[in-house]
């Protein structure tokens, strides 16, 4: 039986009526506060979903490990092979370090160094569990158990025990979304250490294992394999980066250097494993008299 | 096609379990750089047995339950989706849904149409950052991923949204008639057939 021109009409008017809901809802959604009612509505419903997110993601850890530990059995002979030149590079570093080490100990003695607040020094970490991530293939944001219970704050920088991993963009009571640096809106302003090169880390969309540190002035010397971390920039103007100086980042493995451009441009490896985190840790303002600790996961 | 109120509650219980499982688990779990989608297979199945109506409905839902639960741009996933579910549905009412292999074109397209039209969406947002190709290998796993997995889940969704089946949605068979055989331009005006 072939629909009536009612039945069609009908059709067509639900289907225009979604299409126009969806698009009223994008509108209003961009252009309010983040207080605004739509975004309330957004958190009532992530602690609504929270624990099922929480039973799901902890019920289904086992077949989630299962299909990991495939991938990362593939992976090791390669990953074995890495970790031993950097076992050896790492060996030479820590050697020079020690000395090093050595000798600003000595010297803090003779210069009153007033230290500023620089990581961890300052933040107090929150470990969080990953309880849910956005299915899209933007690797844009995760969700974790923790909120402003546990003194969880928006802009809040969020890093795994290997590095930085983000800011915190939405928070309810006992859930907070976390935007990640491998999301299309984000910036961090770094540093290529030891040069002090100085730019800003930006996405590259759909693939959280590239990231690039733009707006490197040309002449800064940079190698494969040096350290890029937050340089947690103040000004005058109260203008303060969100994030505190000193986190990780990751390892500079390709630098772009074009004859036209102006600056060159930095691929990073970052330290965050972006795409399987389980564990993150926010670094909330440390209340007076708390002890800052040093991330351990 | 009007759902019953039963119907109604299994589609928006599979678009609810879809949509966590897909979040909490599914997500998590990345293979060869990249991931499988349960949300549009979940759609694309409803629309398939229940029209385009349903499919609708169904999209419209799945978006904004995944857009309030992960704190996306409300009402860009249900955008995508309803279109997406509407597309498929149509698809069901007009062609033969017979053939066993057929959640798996479906699936596949449903992965990718809501993929390509979430990233235009995105792109329409005027986003400054580069783009990397591998967002290409994201989409082109997940649509592999998504047809590999669409028989058993087509076969699930099916066998709790009965009342779907039952009110005639998909039989198995060709509903209708086929098209008729009418003088050329008689079906402009309504005389040949649909």
């Amino acid at each position: 039986m072939y629909p009536d021109r009612k039945t069609i009409r009908r059709r067509r008017a639900i289907f225009g009526a979604l299409v126009a809901t969806s698009l009223a809802l994008l509108t209003v959604w961009f252009g309010e506060p983040a207080g605004g009612a739509l975004h309330a509505l957004q958190r009532g419903a992530q602690e609504a979903f929270s624990p099922i997110q929480t039973g799901a993601s902890r019920a289904l850890k086992p077949f989630r490990d299962a299909i990991a530990w495939t991938g990362d059995t593939l992976s090791a002979k390669g990953e074995n092979d890495r970790l031993s030149d950097e076992v050896g590079r790492l060996r030479q570093e820590l050697a020079a370090t020690q000395t090093a080490r050595r000798d600003v100990e000595q010297l803090q003695g003779f210069v009153d160094i007033a230290r500023e607040g620089s990581f961890p020094q300052g933040t107090e970490p929150v470990t969080a569990r990953v309880i849910a991530r956005s299915p899209t293939v933007w690797w844009s944001s995760v969700q974790i158990n923790k909120g402003t219970g546990d003194g969880i704050e928006v802009d809040q920088p969020v890093i795994t025990g290997d590095g930085l991993a983000g800011k915190v963009t939405s928070v309810t009571s006992g859930t907070a979304t976390i935007t990640l640096i491998a999301d299309e809106r984000s910036s961090v302003s770094a540093q290529v250490m030891p040069a002090g090169a100085d730019g800003i880390v930006r996405p590259k969309v759909g693939n959280p294992d590239d990231l690039l540190l733009d707006f490197v002035e040309k002449g800064s010397r940079i190698r494969t394999g040096q350290t890029v971390v937050t340089s947690g920039f103040s000004s005058s103007r109260g203008l303060d980066s969100l994030f505190p100086r000193g986190v990780p980042v990751g390892r500079v493995k390709k630098i772009d250097r074009s004859e036209l451009d102006i600056y060159q441009t930095v691929h990073i490896e970052p330290f965050a494993e972006l795409k399987r985190m389980d564990f993150v840790q926010v670094l909330t303002a440390a209340q007076p008299g708390a002890r800052a600790e040093v991330p351990s996961q | 096609m009007k759902l019953s109120r039963s119907a109604a509650l299994r589609v928006g219980l599979i678009v609810l379990v879809a949509v966590l499982v897909q979040v909490s688990v599914v997500a998590q779990v990345p293979i060869l750089g990249g991931r499988a989608n349960l949300i549009p297979v979940a759609v694309g199945a409803l629309a398939l047995l229940g029209g385009s109506l349903t499919g609708a409905a169904a999209g419209f839902v799945a978006g904004l339950l995944l857009d309030l639960a992960m704190g996306m741009s409300l009402g860009g996933s249900s955008l995508v989706l309803t279109s997406v579910g509407y597309a498929i549905g149509r698809f069901a009412e007009l062609r033969d849904v017979s053939h066993g292999l057929l959640p798996i074109a479906v699936a596949a397209a449903a992965t990718l149409g809501y993929d390509v039209a979430y990233g235009a969406m995105t792109f329409m947002q005027d986003i400054e950052a580069t783009v990397s190709v591998l967002v290409l290998r994201g989409m082109l796993v997940g649509v592999l991923l998504n047809a590999l997995i669409a028989l058993p889940v087509f076969a699930l969704v099916r066998r709790i949204a009965r009342p779907l089946v039952a009110e005639g949605r998909f039989d198995g068979r060709r509903r209708g008639r086929p098209r008729e055989a009418g003088p050329i331009g008689l079906r402009g005006l309504g005389l040949g057939g649909r």
